[in-house]
């Protein structure tokens, strides 16, 4: 009986009165603006990028070398260091993420946990450029001197730049995950423990099924943010273009410098490839594959979310 | 709610829209690295003494300034290496003007490890076979047992143009290469400074006082090896010397034409020899 | 004992989830610590009111706190309207649920979009191709557009967690859509608003690839005259420049005093969301 109260009172509401409003109308523009504001980028990416696909079709995908002085522009290197920095940053803070978030919801008595989570969601405000700095003083010669087993050339290199992403997203994904958590109605603990079950035991059979879906989600959307880092990832990655290794499943990329689309895209060559048609077109290319990209792992993770929600009250 | 927050936007604008007083003096500036530390702090000066603004930026380096001086979005450029050919070509509509502000020494810099280790002087041969990758370790030149990291300038640097031309007779000749990039002067530094096996492209007054990193010498085809300093980078001894140049399209009129000047007088070349740059006269 | 084996695997549980939550949150402790320790060794009044120098490597840091203050402001103005009526459009203007769901998930897309290429469309554009060179406006655009998602969504899900008693009560006693709006719907929703529109900020001041194409510069700009070729320096730009001239100690004591300033306004910001935030979950529970 609420329910249908809810429905048709917002409903009323939703009769067409509105173009007659001035609300209304400031509404609708401001919405428009903004509409127009993502269309125009989106057409922007579409337009600007297609001409290098046009001209290479799947090479521009595939084909390692970028050699811009020559016209040639490969970014399979770039896509490769993408990829791998940012699956492997993931891998390295989700021990982490979900062992404090499963710490905080589960165990944790409310007082601490609220500042726990406090500082947590404070960490994940932190610019990137700051991240970059830590990244720049403290973490590269760290790497290079734990890491000289690999004789790694320096400090900048693919794995420096996963940690930094790893430490990045881990708020994020923790914070998240830990919503996920608290999202278990406390019943489900309370029965499993009062069944004679362990804390581990209920968690993993009572607590961890219901709240899969909202990790995973808060797994994709850590994802989502890594592949676009931009600032961090270009301060300490080192910016060697062509360096696909011959097997892709070698560790070496690794301890070597490298590139992402983002440390790219954040470099000098827009202004270099602006006036070049095909130069500035594979710049642009780059940004229509990220996008891309970053829109598929995201819509994932709403999807996942949302068949979670849906599963969880239907 | 909305409405008064237009008005408030509004009332802020105003006063920066009213305050572009007629003939207030405005100069942008973009390019070098290189030249830029002369060119910040004359900006500086001339903020204080004259209140000119100044707008200085080093967003791609030489070739941005070139760029951003052909298609009329600043004033004056700064470059490291004179105007090309295919610069020319590439901004056709545009006349450029350069005006030499600065004599400088392009040296190969290592990390003091290295220098330390012996490696003081490389041929234009040896120097090659380490930017092709062809020498991978120090000590196949003799010095310490680590791996050779070059941190290559981006092509589009005038650092990098003018290595490249005197390596290999022109720039387009050089071959492609994979090695990790740097773009600004002090992002070059940094990387080497912070390594014990590493070598870069740089303007040799980088490298002078710094504990950390030393400028190679060159040994010229003669056997003879020339290290960078003053007195062999304007006798023409050393062979890798460079100028430094302000370009502007067109004849810069005006307060560009007054920057530019004060740039050439003794106190701006006064600013260039601080920097560790030769004056032109 | 099978029972033993149980316990067992409990008790390795329980230690690894306090082993990783006490490495993770102490080493993030520490490291924000030793950030804001080196950060305060940096400051002094003279360093934040005082211009930049030599290239940033000597004075202060006056004119990039005032150019991000600016971006902030700007953010601010322009995202609050934009996201104000795109919320009221998806939650009260639009009917169909199946229009309402496109939009939100158009947000979460737009969530998601790397800020860089928000610096490239807009370096494209305005720098460009509207030929306005590098503005302080151009950067708040940018800064509003990368929120707006945040922002409304916010605002949306303050809006549908009202109570539909307000609403009724507003209809039954005769008032027009556009009064109910103003008088029970944002009034009601706003504590969800403020505090997405304040983390939202909070993210914004921090960013720093949408502006460096678009609307800050190395050195020389003070306060911005007119919107074309007006443009600003910034503290998150600033610092950027500064990490790599890290070999010179005063550029790298500078950059972290910059660093500590930027976090403090983050705080700041977000600090002042959180009375908002919670009296939004209050309002949601109610």
């Amino acid at each position: 009986m609420g329910i249908l109260v809810f429905v048709s009172s917002k409903a009323i509401l939703s009769k067409p009165t509105f173009p007659f409003s001035v609300t209304g109308a400031f509404s609708l523009i401001f919405t428009l603006v903004s509409l127009l504001f993502f269309c125009g980028m989106a057409l922007f990416l579409l337009i600007q990028g297609s001409p290098i696909f046009f001209q290479e079709q799947l090479s521009f995908i595939t084909d390692a070398d970028w050699f811009y002085r020559i016209n040639q522009y490969g970014a399979a290197s770039m896509i490769y260091g993408t990829i791998l920095v940012s699956f492997l940053a993931i891998v390295l803070s989700l021990p982490f993420a979900l062992g404090s978030a499963i710490l905080t919801s589960e165990f944790l008595p409310n007082s601490i946990r609220v500042y726990v989570k406090s500082f947590i969601e404070l960490l994940a405000g932190i610019p990137s450029v700051v991240y970059g700095l830590l990244g720049v003083l403290f973490l590269r010669p760290l790497i290079f001197k734990w890491f000289a087993p690999f004789s790694p050339e320096s400090g900048d290199t693919l794995l420096t730049a996963s940690v930094i992403l790893a430490v990045m997203i881990l708020p994020t994904v923790m914070s998240l995950s830990e919503d996920a958590l608290r999202g278990v109605s406390k019943e489900h603990r309370e029965v499993a423990l009062s069944l004679g079950l362990t804390r581990l035991e209920t968690f993993v059979h009572g607590v961890l099924p219901r709240a899969i879906p909202g990790i995973i989600a808060a797994v994709l959307l850590g994802l989502g943010r890594a592949l676009g880092e931009t600032i961090a990832v270009y301060l300490v990655i080192g910016r060697a273009d062509n360096r696909l290794s011959d097997s892709l499943f070698s560790l070496k990329p690794l301890f070597e410098a490298g590139q992402t689309i983002t440390s790219k895209l954040g470099g000098s060559e827009l202004y270099i490839a602006y006036g070049e048609p095909t130069h500035w077109s594979a710049m642009i290319g780059l940004g229509l594959i990220l996008f891309v990209f970053v829109g598929v792992i995201v819509a994932m993770g709403e999807a996942v979310n949302w068949l979670g929600r849906k599963y969880q009250h239907g | 709610m909305k409405k008064i927050g237009w008005i408030v936007l509004a009332i802020l604008l105003l006063p920066s829209i009213l305050n572009a007083k007629e003939g207030e003096v405005k100069i942008k500036i973009q390019g070098s690295t290189t030249v830029n530390p002369v060119i910040s702090e004359a900006a500086e000066i001339l903020r204080a003494e004259r209140g000119w603004t100044i707008y200085v930026d080093t967003q791609g380096g030489s070739s941005g300034g070139i760029s951003a001086v052909g298609e009329g979005f600043v004033d004056i450029g700064m470059i490291s290496k004179p105007i090309s050919e295919a610069d020319r070509n590439k901004y056709a509509s545009a006349n450029f003007e350069s005006f030499k502000i600065g004599i400088d020494g392009l040296a190969l810099v290592v990390s003091q490890p290295v220098w330390d280790s012996g490696i003081q002087f490389l041929s234009k041969k040896q120097i090659q076979q380490l930017y092709e990758r062809k020498i991978l370790n120090w000590k196949e030149l003799g010095g310490q047992d680590s791996k050779v990291v070059f941190y290559n300038k981006e092509p589009g640097r005038g650092t990098w143009e003018v290595f490249s031309n005197w390596a290999y007779g022109s720039y387009k000749n050089s071959p492609l290469v994979a090695h990790p990039e740097v773009g600004a002067n002090e992002e070059a530094k940094n990387k080497v400074a912070f390594h014990n096996s590493a070598i870069t492209q740089l303007s040799y007054a980088w490298a002078e006082n710094s504990e950390r990193i030393k400028a190679i010498g060159i040994q010229l085809p003669t056997g003879e090896s020339v290290m960078p300093t003053k007195e062999t980078i304007m006798s023409g001894e050393y062979p890798l010397s460079r100028s430094l140049f302000l370009v502007t399209n067109g004849k810069p009129t005006g307060y560009q034409k007054e920057f530019i000047d004060f740039i050439l007088s003794d106190r701006g070349q006064e600013l260039v020899k601080k920097y560790g740059y030769l004056s032109v006269r | 004992m099978v029972s033993s084996i149980r316990i067992w695997k409990n008790q390795l549980f329980i230690l690894l989830v306090y082993l990783s939550g006490f490495i993770t949150v102490s080493l993030l402790f520490l490291g924000f610590i030793l950030l804001l320790s080196k950060g305060f060794q940096s400051l002094s009044l003279e360093f934040l009111l005082s211009p930049m120098r030599e290239g940033g490597i000597s004075g202060g840091i006056f004119y990039q706190i005032l150019g991000t203050l600016i971006l902030a402001i700007t953010t601010l103005f322009i995202v609050f309207p934009l996201s104000m009526g795109f919320a009221l459009v998806k939650s009260i203007y639009i009917q169909k649920a199946f229009v309402k769901k496109t939009m939100e998930l158009f947000l979460y897309i737009l969530n998601g979009i790397p800020s860089v290429l928000f610096g490239i469309f807009g370096f494209f554009f305005f720098v460009k191709y509207l030929g306005w060179g590098k503005s302080w406006f151009t950067g708040g655009f940018l800064l509003a557009m990368m929120i707006l998602p945040t922002t409304t969504l916010a605002l949306s899900e303050g809006i549908n967690r009202i109570s539909s008693e307000y609403i009724e009560n507003g209809l039954a006693l005769g008032m027009r859509k556009t009064q109910i709006i103003f008088s029970i719907i944002l009034p009601q929703s706003f504590s969800s608003f403020l505090s997405g529109v304040l983390l939202g900020l909070a993210r914004a001041v921090g960013e720093t690839a949408p502006i460096m194409f678009t609307a800050t510069i190395f050195s020389g700009a003070t306060i911005p005259t007119g919107v074309k070729e007006s443009p600003i320096l910034s503290l998150p730009y600033h610092i950027f420049n500064l990490v790599q001239e890290s070999y010179h100690p005063q550029a790298l004591s500078n950059a972290w005093g910059s660093s500590l300033v930027l976090i403090m306004l983050v705080i700041l910001i977000s600090g002042i969301a959180l009375p908002f935030r919670l009296r939004a979950h209050e309002e949601a529970k109610v």
